[in-house]
């Protein structure tokens, strides 16, 4: 008996020993699964969404066809504007905040810029005002000065002195004029431009700095990582001294030493034709392409997350990839109004995305940043893994 | 990198250094100017040129590029010019210039006359200060350092180069031999015109300084000074050197009204002139009588008296009467009577001046009356005391007390009033045209807005001392703290902005944008909402109905959250919530721009009344007006702690209304919503339903305030220096609380009176007050001529900087301010006996002495901005950006000449529109433009961009359409600068 247990208990033993270890979970970012809609069904003005700015409790949304006002704690499009409203130029191309005074400065498409404050629109264009041109792309907030980024170079107007200064050729190390996007933070003023990469202006010292493509060739790129993908850029944001540069050829990230380009063929980003971005951080970022989202989740890992939808069937889906090695795929109901993707906005835990055919919100209810174990799969979760 | 720095003086005389870099096969040249101190440092740089062969040779290669790059024509200094032209050889034209007035015209700036003409000019500061005063009394006022040389002295007055340019490119004799390449390196040759631009005549002058005015055919003759053909340079004689220094040597420290202006004393006598007069008609006549046998100047025996200053040319210079001054001048020294006497600093005697003037050219001299007229003490007589008023404004009780504290606008004060004992017991001044006052909610600390200065005072009530001055925007006017004293809100009603500063720390928190000129604030009974009033309009569009704005402010967050608009109305001066917090009640004007003022006779041209601004944002409006009595210049309103009466100031017919709140909310409630918009607004005979009474006051009430207790209500009288006291149990206004202003009334102030005094209006409809608030504008175009409905539209202009601007009108058709506030006025506006000429004299000195705020763009003696310094090249450019030349007509200097950059005459500029009677039209003054929107004769251009970009389409307003965007932008920078 007691050679019986002392068996028993060796093979237990044994078989315990050679059994493997239980494989570890992937470390996996954080996929949106929860996503709201608005379209002009829900109130908006236009579904062409130019742009989207998240204002705290408030969601500010530009269209081809006005402005709008969402209440995130309704979901609901409270308030909306068009030129009948009051609304200097119907074309809403650019939002942003001036936190400090509560004032909404929007760039106008064709109308140059405006201030919402109070209920009033304020409007500057080229003839009642120094702007430099009326086809306005973007606008930014940099302490007393509204940057805005138009077709025939950028302007920058002081709200205490009134004054206004034009960036051009003439001033600034603009190859070309055409300035797509403008961003403010942390002491630097980005300037998209197409045809001359992006254009860093540093508020302390009035000096500029150009991130063009080392290798000058517009077709390929001969040199991987060497600097900014493409001169034909579209957005740049700064954030947590890192540099996301959109383009209509790819994206990529500087983070004051190294350059990382990122095309569809070897990340998580649907298409190289991107409009926009937003970033959350140096490891996160959001790009607006032709063909759906791409969200770089972990750049240390270059972990993404795609979401497109199926025009067909109503439904969408994320795709988590690692250097382009699919890790995971979540259907999901509807999350994109429509793959492509305009603009783009994050704030706190979630994201925003205009599309030419309405808004999404992803609602980032249990939000993590980067990578970690999840405790069950997304696909789990809802059910729907594959 | 090898790096080599090297220093040159180009062709104006100008250091400049060059650094030569090479650096990887490659040589870069760079070309800077170099400010003096580094001059020694460049120098020995240049010692290595010697051990660098190399890039000498690219340096030798550069030096011709480097002289080449763009020349800044700088001022030289008329002394400069005099070193070739003088002589009889070159026509005595330095002489001649010593001789003229235009030598003198800066020390001119010291005499008391000048300060007459500053005042009745509006102008605040000293004479030899004012940009106004030096454009045409000095050379170069509006250029910036770097554009006189060190030879460039200030006090030369008009020099040479006033009318000529700035000489540094064409002086050289080679240039100036050749007419057309002078001319091509700056040389400007003057016309009539250009002398008119200063000699055009100017009320200011005209009534101060009799035959002020010139006849220019006459004068310019007399002004020429054309070189004799041939023309020959012959060196200047030397002066005395040795231990003399020259009079401009003493005149760096004797200056100025601290110094009794002693070099402008000396160089307005005729000792400054005693070496000039030597190449006169009459100097050669007495050298031909005493057989002297050279030309005066070369006589030792005229030289003895005429040339006993260091330099040659200053004649009898300080030094002729206090000795050489190289060993007692500096500053240790003079400042030592005793050691300045051992240096050599001699005290003159009578018997010193006989020395020369005893033999006085067959003239009789008289020692004395000579001595006296000479003298120049350092310490001036003091001026005269003007009569000193109070012009109380606005009041605000201190929490917890009864103290009263009126800001004292004439005073630059706040006084303090002791309800108690109904006595003044206090004035702190503060700052120019002290305006409103607040507190923190526990009354230690007090705000006082100083309108003249763009300051806020901060004063601790326990010590009654201003602690800190702030400063805020333009022109600030209402001042409020939040009820946590957490906030202190400022408006800046000249910028349109709200100032937010930490009420405990005072440090500048950020700007709010406000309505046009926001004017007072009113905390919410719950301390949740501000509300902002805004006396002008929007800005609304040609012939659209006015618009103006009550700003709301959320205290908690300190932003805008609302703006209500008050539809046909401007004016919005007072505001104060209902104890319920239901509404507030806001004073307003009704203007009725778009309809030509002769409706006055049918009833209305101006109505007067209050905006219920309703906690929701929506308003209602009714008048304070009746049938037959206006209530002419609203302009303050208050509530009694129990809510029951509202009471509103007229300032314009010295009166306080009572209004019953109940009823008036009954009233308007009970209207029906058609009516509460277009019938309450306009009807004149609704007022009986809610007021009570109408009071009378004393002149030009303001500010209105109710004690805590309830007990009484205090009126600021601004014109009586006085506080009326209403009793409110018997509504009795009889006691008055004397601020302690002057007695006497003077001309000026009489003026003030009769400019807000609504009496010459029919049925007191209006004052001259309610279109020109404070002398300035309203920002209303108006049609004013019975001559059809919207026939000939006119925009408001300025009174500031008025008196040197006739003729009056867009049109220019009234010669002078008497007949332009004279009949033209009863005419058209007032529809009553005209001023009597006691009244309409008193008027015209009054606005034309309403102070001009400095301009906000541009401090004198200050550098441009970049933007500013290209956008005066754009001003004053002759030619086109491809190089073709504008025609005269089509410069901005043509009609826009300084210094108020008007030429006062009518110019067809292409802005006639289809109800415009004519296309011609006055040329506006340009002073602080920026402050006087909208633009153009009928106020069609928002803002100055549109004046080019919209109604300047065939270049006849300036030759403009070649700029480019950013061109434009800089030559309004500019603009706003003059």
């Amino acid at each position: 008996m007691k050679q019986k247990s002392i068996a028993a208990f060796l093979i237990t033993a044994a078989l315990c020993f050679a059994q493997a270890p239980p494989a570890a979970k992937p470390k996996l970012p954080f996929v949106y699964t929860k996503w709201k809609q608005f379209t002009k069904a829900d109130g908006l003005p236009n579904e062409h969404v130019f742009a989207v700015k998240s204002d705290g409790p408030r969601l500010w949304v530009g269209t081809e066809g006005g402005l709008a006002l969402i209440d995130k704690k309704s979901g609901k499009v409270t308030k909306v504007w068009t030129e009948a409203d009051g609304l200097p130029w119907r074309a809403v191309s650019g939002i942003d905040i001036n936190h400090k005074t509560g004032e909404v400065w929007l760039s106008l498409f064709g109308g140059g810029l405006a201030r919402f404050s109070g209920g009033r629109f304020d409007h500057w264009h080229q003839m009642n005002s120094g702007i430099v041109n009326d086809v306005a792309y973007g606008v930014a907030v940099e302490n007393d000065n509204i940057w805005v980024a138009t077709t025939a170079g950028a302007s920058r107007f002081n709200t205490v002195s009134g004054e206004w200064t034009i960036y051009t050729e003439k001033n600034a190390p603009m190859e070309e004029i055409w300035n797509y996007g403008v961003d403010y933070r942390d002491g630097k003023v980005h300037l998209a431009v197409w045809g001359s990469g992006v254009l860093e202006f540093d508020v302390a010292s009035s000096r500029w700095k150009d991130y063009l493509d080392p290798d000058g060739e517009m077709e390929i790129d001969l040199y991987r990582d060497d600097g900014i993908v493409h001169v034909i850029t579209t957005a740049a944001k700064y954030v947590d001294k890192t540099l996301w540069v959109s383009s209509y050829f790819g994206a990529c990230r500087y983070d004051g030493r190294n350059w990382r380009g990122y095309y569809n063929m070897d990340s998580g980003n649907p298409s190289d034709f991107i409009n926009n971005l937003a970033a959350r951080s140096a490891n996160e970022a959001w790009f607006a392409t032709d063909k759906g989202v791409g969200a770089i989740m972990d750049a240390a890992s270059n972990t993404w997350v795609t979401y497109t939808r199926d025009p067909k069937s109503n439904t969408g889906k994320a795709v988590v990839s690692r250097d382009k090695t699919v890790l995971e795929t979540i259907e999901m109901g509807l999350n994109l109004p429509n793959n492509y993707i305009v603009s783009a906005d994050v704030d706190g835990n979630d994201v925003f995305l205009g599309t030419s055919k309405g808004l999404a919100w992803g609602i980032g209810d249990g939000y993590y940043a980067g990578l970690k174990e999840r405790p069950k799969q997304v696909a789990e979760i809802h059910g729907a893994a594959k | 990198m090898i790096a080599l720095c090297l220093s040159a003086v180009d062709d104006v005389g100008r250091d400049r250094s060059l650094t030569v870099a090479a650096q990887n096969g490659a040589t870069s040249i760079r070309f800077t100017e170099l400010p003096s101190r580094d001059r020694q440092g460049a120098v020995a740089a240049s010692r290595l040129a010697t051990q660098l062969p190399i890039l000498v040779t690219a340096l030798i290669l550069a030096v011709p590029a480097a002289i080449a790059a763009p020349k800044r024509p700088v001022y030289v200094g008329v002394k400069a010019c005099g070193v070739c032209h003088d002589g009889a050889s070159m026509g005595n034209q330095y002489s001649k210039w010593l001789l003229s007035k235009h030598a003198r015209g800066y020390s001119a700036l010291m005499k008391p006359e000048s300060r007459e003409i500053t005042k009745i000019s509006g102008l605040r500061g000293d004479p030899w200060k004012e940009p106004v005063c030096l454009a045409c009394h000095s050379t170069a006022s509006t250029a910036e350092e770097w554009e006189k040389d060190d030879t460039f002295k200030p006090e030369d007055g008009l020099q040479c180069e006033a009318c000529h340019g700035p000489g540094s490119e064409y002086m050289a004799e080679d240039v100036m031999r050749n007419r057309a390449e002078a001319i091509r390196n700056g040389l400007k040759l003057p016309t009539k015109e250009h002398c008119l631009g200063c000699h055009i005549e100017k009320g200011s002058h005209v009534n101060v300084i009799k035959n002020s005015t010139i006849d220019i055919d006459k004068v310019f003759p007399q002004i020429q000074h054309p070189l004799p053909k041939p023309s020959s340079i012959s060196a200047m004689p030397a002066g005395r050197g040795g231990n003399f220094i020259g009079s401009r040597a003493c005149g760096a420290c004797h200056k100025g009204k601290e110094h009794g202006h002693q070099y402008d004393v000396w160089r307005m006598s005729l000792h400054a002139r005693a070496w000039a007069v030597l190449s006169t008609p009459r100097a050669l006549e007495i050298a031909a009588e005493k057989k002297l046998a050279t030309e005066p100047r070369a006589a030792a025996e005229c030289l003895a008296c005429h040339a006993a200053g260091a330099e040659i040319e200053e004649g009898v210079g300080c030094e002729a009467c206090h000795g050489a001054g190289k060993n007692y001048s500096t500053n240790a020294v003079m400042r030592n009577r005793e050691a300045a006497k051992k240096a050599g600093l001699r005290t003159p005697s009578k018997d010193g001046c006989n020395h020369c003037h005893r033999e006085s050219h067959g003239k009789t001299f008289n020692l004395d009356a000579a001595w006296a007229a000479i003298a120049h003490p350092t310490k001036l007589a003091p001026p005269k005391p003007e009569p000193q008023y109070k012009t109380p404004l606005n009041m605000t009780f201190r929490p917890r007390s009864t103290e009263l504290w009126v800001a004292l606008e004439a005073a630059g004060a706040v006084g303090i009033v002791d309800t108690a004992t109904q006595r003044k017991v206090a004035e702190i001044p503060t700052g120019g045209a002290a305006t409103d006052v607040a507190f923190t909610p526990d009354g230690h600390r007090a705000f006082v807005s100083n309108r003249q200065d763009d300051t806020v005072s901060v004063i601790d009530t326990a010590t009654r001392k201003v602690t800190h001055t702030l400063k805020v925007g333009d022109e600030p006017h209402g001042v409020l703290t939040d009820a946590q004293g957490k906030y202190l809100y400022v408006l800046n009603t000249a910028s349109d902005d709200i100032y937010i500063y930490d009420a405990v720390t005072l440090k500048w928190i950020k700007k709010l944008s406000a309505g046009r000129s926001p004017w007072s604030l009113a905390l919410s009974p719950n301390g949740a909402t501000i509300l902002v009033s805004n006396t002008l309009s929007h800005i609304t569009g040609l012939r659209q109905p006015l618009r103006s704005e009550i700003t709301f402010i959320d205290t908690a967050r300190a932003v805008v959250t609302d703006r209500a608009m008050v539809r046909d109305s401007n004016l919005i001066t007072g505001i104060a919530w209902h104890p319920s917090g239901q509404y507030a009640l806001a004073t307003l004007n009704r203007t009725k721009n778009l309809v030509p003022m002769t409706r006055l006779m049918q009833g209305w041209t101006i109505s007067n009344g209050l905006a219920i601004v309703w906690a929701d944002g929506a308003t209602d409006q009714v008048l304070l007006d009746t049938p037959g009595m206006g209530f002419a210049d609203a302009t303050d309103v208050t509530f009694t702690p129990d809510g029951r009466y509202a009471l509103a100031t007229s300032s314009g017919t010295n009166r306080v209304a009572v209004i019953d709140c109940a009823k008036l909310v009954q009233l308007i409630k009970s209207t029906s919503p058609e009516d509460r918009k277009n019938v309450l607004p306009n009807h004149l005979g609704k007022s009986a339903a809610f007021i009570v009474k109408y009071l009378p006051v004393l002149s030009s009430p303001r500010g209105i305030t109710v004690s805590p207790d309830g007990a009484a209500a205090y009126v600021a009288n601004a014109i009586d220096d006085s506080i009326s006291v209403i009793h409110l149990k018997t509504l009795d206004p009889s006691t008055r609380i004397d601020l302690g202003g002057a007695k006497v009334i003077t001309k000026q102030r009489f003026g003030e009176k009769v400019f807000h005094s609504a009496n010459i209006t029919f049925r007191r409809q209006f004052s001259c007050h309610s279109c020109h608030p404070d002398g300035h504008v309203d920002g209303l175009t108006y049609d004013i001529e019975a001559d059809g409905v919207g026939v000939s539209p006119v925009e408001n202009r300025t009174l500031r900087g008025i008196l040197d601007t006739a003729p009056f009108k867009w049109e220019g058709t009234n010669p002078t301010l008497t007949r332009q506030c004279g009949p033209r006025l009863s005419i058209f506006f007032t529809r009553l006996q005209p001023f009597t000429p006691v009244e309409l004299d008193a008027l015209d000195y009054y606005i034309t002495s309403i102070p001009r705020p400095p301009n906000r763009y541009h401090t004198p003696g200050e550098e441009y901005t970049p933007a500013q310094r290209r956008g005066k090249l754009i001003f004053e450019r002759t030619t086109t950006a491809d190089g073709r030349a504008i025609p005269p007509e089509g410069r901005c200097l043509n009609c826009h000449m300084p210094p108020y950059f008007t030429t006062r005459k009518t110019f067809d500029v292409g802005t006639q529109q289809a109800l415009d009677r004519t296309g011609k039209f006055d040329t506006p003054h340009l002073n602080n433009v920026y402050d006087s929107a909208p633009y153009l004769h009928n106020g069609m251009a928002d803002t100055l961009e549109q004046i080019w970009t919209v109604y300047n389409p065939y270049d006849k307003h300036g030759f403009t359409n070649d700029l480019t965007k950013d061109q434009l932008n800089d030559l309004i920078e500019y603009i706003k600068t003059l």
